[in-house]
């Protein structure tokens, strides 16, 4: 019937998934009423879709980043990778070894120690005892669990339930390896070598699935971007395509919500280079000019800011400003550009100082985005991710 | 980087964007999800969970021995304090007739199967429920739960029977030779207990306020199963009907016979019991596996 695929192969085929939209509280007797609500013709079941028609196929050892905003169906779509969930619709096929990191809590049952758990979970993955406590030491070891190995896993911090889970997950040798937005629950250094070991299985042939709203890791671990949109695969191609897109609907998106009915407009905006040239350059001179309209008097707060893509920006400088009533004009120079090459984002926001202190008179939104010429940023070693570019001037000696 | 546009395939505007394939209004009904169970697979899964039911077995009776002072003499003591309440009411005021067999045993049997098949249904009723978290986030067959309930029950029936060997002790009988009968009726009454359990969980799962109904099954369970009084109390034109639909009371009747009385356990009825118990348990499991598919969607 279906050709046989190697392990770590994942495919999908016109898979669709849906959930009830109505409040269900599980009762018998809310059975009872619905029941005679059936037999009166109404069928009083409001399902919505979750999942809509997708069809993936991932060949072993492909590293694939799936993103998406809240409640796209990412979560939905892992859940049913591991065979947790059902699709209403659709074939499912992965192949080998699943592990998995959905929740926090993955595969660890709470009453057992962390010892059992991973002998449990060893198990479950079809792992003999002999093959789990091969692997014992390392996982203790990458989880930083030491002492605590034989506690309870109930008495453990979010953080090290966590540790143990990627660690059990990662490194039991599975052929797929699927990890959920949970990275974010460790500190930053573990986040690390989480990254880390996901890259290096990769280079060991697992297949991984990597959701996580943290971009720029994302793009460090992963070759292929799947971008999930309402339930849909709005985008499936080379991770930096997929981000861009992406990247480029969260912009439209901050830029659409209405900010109607708000004291303060932006009229218009410009940033240009200092020295007069057509382009802007790294490490050269930018003015940032913004004209605001509007009748409000008094004093205020301008916000000014730069992202790359996303909505966290990478600098953010403010100013305070009086304003008249009527257009304002307001310019800005950067004498030192600190952006490498690169798309940009502008954004801007005003906010009132005195009696309303900090109430809004223009929100915080993204004016639009400019281009920066100029070196592109060195290559950081493996999974090692920047929190964001920033050229810094600088000159090497021997 | 800069500049570059990802190539967009579905455009919610019209649905039919340029070279991408529009997403129908639902999928072909041809591929709507099936529950198919191919035996030789359950099975395979089963075995390669063996582990999971021992690990959660296991978790289960040291929690609880953790916790009661008694520790395991609370698996012996339930049923020797319902034994005694029997004993002085069935025995010296209802006047149950019993043979040259002492009351107390012949309750005594009736209660260790009574029990294994209570304490497996309220608890495999909520292995489930109990579990939630779990269930969403590995793949396991979600049967391990109830399995692993009745697994607990029967290690408090083996020292159950335990004790059932000191009574033998203290009123200086022995069992009968003919106890190895009691092995079959073993099979039946596994069959059954698990085929309610398996029904009972993933009941309570979508009906959380079934849990509710258990106390009451319990209660009234106890007195319509001929625990405190033999089978033959139940008029003999019904007796068939109602070993059909409570293969328990043929079980019952089947150890005492066995184990007391000497004889073989009534072949008709035991065929019932066996027949019922198969119907409880197959019809169990797939209407287990069929509910199973949206647990996670619930939990
Ligand atoms: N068990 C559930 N019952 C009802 N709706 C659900 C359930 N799980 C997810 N959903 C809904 O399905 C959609 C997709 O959710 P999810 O997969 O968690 O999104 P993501 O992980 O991308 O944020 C959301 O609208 C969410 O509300
Ligand atoms: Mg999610």
């Amino acid at each position: 019937m279906s050709r046989d695929y190697p392990p770590g192969t994942i495919r999908t085929q016109q898979v669709w998934k849906r959930f009830r939209a109505d409040q269900q509280r599980m009762l018998l007797r809310d059975r009872v009423e619905q029941a005679a609500r059936r037999l009166r013709g109404d069928r009083g079941e409001d399902w919505r879709w979750a999942l809509r028609d997708i069809n993936l196929h991932i060949e072993p050892g492909e590293s694939v980043g799936l993103i998406g905003s809240n409640g796209s169906g990412k979560s939905t779509l892992l859940k049913m990778l591991t065979r947790v969930m059902y699709p209403y619709a659709g074939i499912i096929d992965v192949r080998g070894r699943i592990g998995a990191l959905i929740e926090i809590r993955a595969g660890i049952h709470p009453d057992l120690t962390g010892r059992e758990n991973i002998y449990l979970f060893g198990a479950l993955l079809g792992l003999k005892r002999r093959e789990v406590a091969g692997r014992f030491d390392d996982i203790v070891e990458f989880a930083r669990l030491g002492g605590a190995i034989d506690r309870q896993v109930k008495f453990y911090s979010s953080g090290m339930q966590m540790r143990l889970g990627f660690a059990v997950a990662a490194y039991l040798e599975p052929h797929v390896l699927l990890v959920d937005e949970v990275l974010a629950v460790g500190d930053a250094v573990f986040q690390q070598r989480c990254l880390d070991r996901m890259r290096e299985v990769a280079e060991q042939g697992t297949t991984i699935v990597f959701v996580s709203h943290d971009l720029p890791a994302v793009q460090s671990i992963c070759r292929r971007g799947v971008w999930l949109e309402q339930g849909t695969v709005r985008v499936d191609a080379g991770i930096k395509d997929a981000l861009a897109g992406y990247r480029d609907s969260i912009e439209a998106q901050s830029e659409a919500s209405a900010r109607v009915g708000e004291p303060l407009a932006l009229l218009k905006y410009e940033v240009r280079a200092g020295s007069g040239e057509e382009t802007l350059h790294t490490d050269e001179p930018v003015t940032v000019e913004l004209t605001l309209a509007g009748d409000y008097r008094g004093d205020a707060t301008l916000h000014l800011g730069v992202s790359e893509g996303t909505s966290s920006p990478i600098f953010q400088i403010s100013h305070e400003i009086r304003l008249t009533g009527g257009d304002h004009r307001v310019a800005c120079v950067i004498p030192r550009l600190p952006l490498p090459r690169g798309r940009y984002t502008l954004w801007t926001g005003v906010y009132s100082i005195g009696k309303t202190d900090g109430g809004t008179l223009m929100s915080w939104h993204s004016a639009g985005q400019f281009d920066v010429f100029g070196p592109m940023l060195d290559t950081p070693p493996r999974a090692v991710v920047l929190a964001a570019p920033v050229f810094v001037p600088h000159q090497w000696e021997e | 980087m800069g500049g570059q546009r990802a190539q967009v395939i579905d455009d919610r505007e019209d649905r039919h964007p340029p070279g991408g394939v529009a997403i129908p209004d639902g999928p072909p009904p041809e591929l709507v999800f099936k529950r198919r169970l191919r035996p030789v697979q359950v099975a395979h899964e089963l075995w390669a969970a063996r582990e999971l039911v021992r690990a959660l077995a296991e978790r289960d009776l040291r929690a609880r021995y953790k916790q009661a002072v008694l520790g395991f003499a609370w698996a012996v003591l339930t049923p020797l304090a319902l034994c005694a309440i029997f004993t002085l009411v069935f025995h010296r005021a209802v006047k149950i007739e019993t043979g040259a067999v002492p009351y107390t045993l012949f309750a005594y049997v009736g209660l260790i199967v009574w029990q294994f098949f209570s304490n497996t249904m309220n608890q495999g009723a909520l292995s489930l429920a109990n579990n939630l978290s779990l269930l969403n986030k590995v793949y396991c067959p979600r049967e391990v739960f109830p399995l692993a309930t009745m697994l607990v029950a029967t290690v408090d029936m083996a020292i159950g029977v335990g004790v059932l060997g000191l009574m033998f002790l203290v009123f200086w009988t022995a069992p009968a030779a003919t106890f190895l009968w009691a092995l079959p009726l073993l099979l039946i009454q596994f069959a059954f207990t698990y085929g309610i359990a398996l029904i009972l969980s993933v009941a309570v799962v979508y009906l959380r306020d079934v849990r509710h109904l258990l106390p009451i099954i319990t209660q009234m369970g106890v007195f319509a199963t001929p625990v405190a009084y033999p089978l033959a109390k139940i008029p003999h034109r019904l007796q068939e009907i109602y070993v059909g639909v409570n293969p328990l009371g043929a079980v019952i009747e089947g150890y005492r016979k066995a184990l007391l009385y000497g004889e073989a356990p009534d072949g008709r009825m035991t065929l019932i019991a066996a027949a019922s118990s198969v119907v409880f348990l197959v019809g169990g499991y797939l209407f287990f596996k069929k509910l199973e598919t949206g647990i996670a969607d619930v939990a």
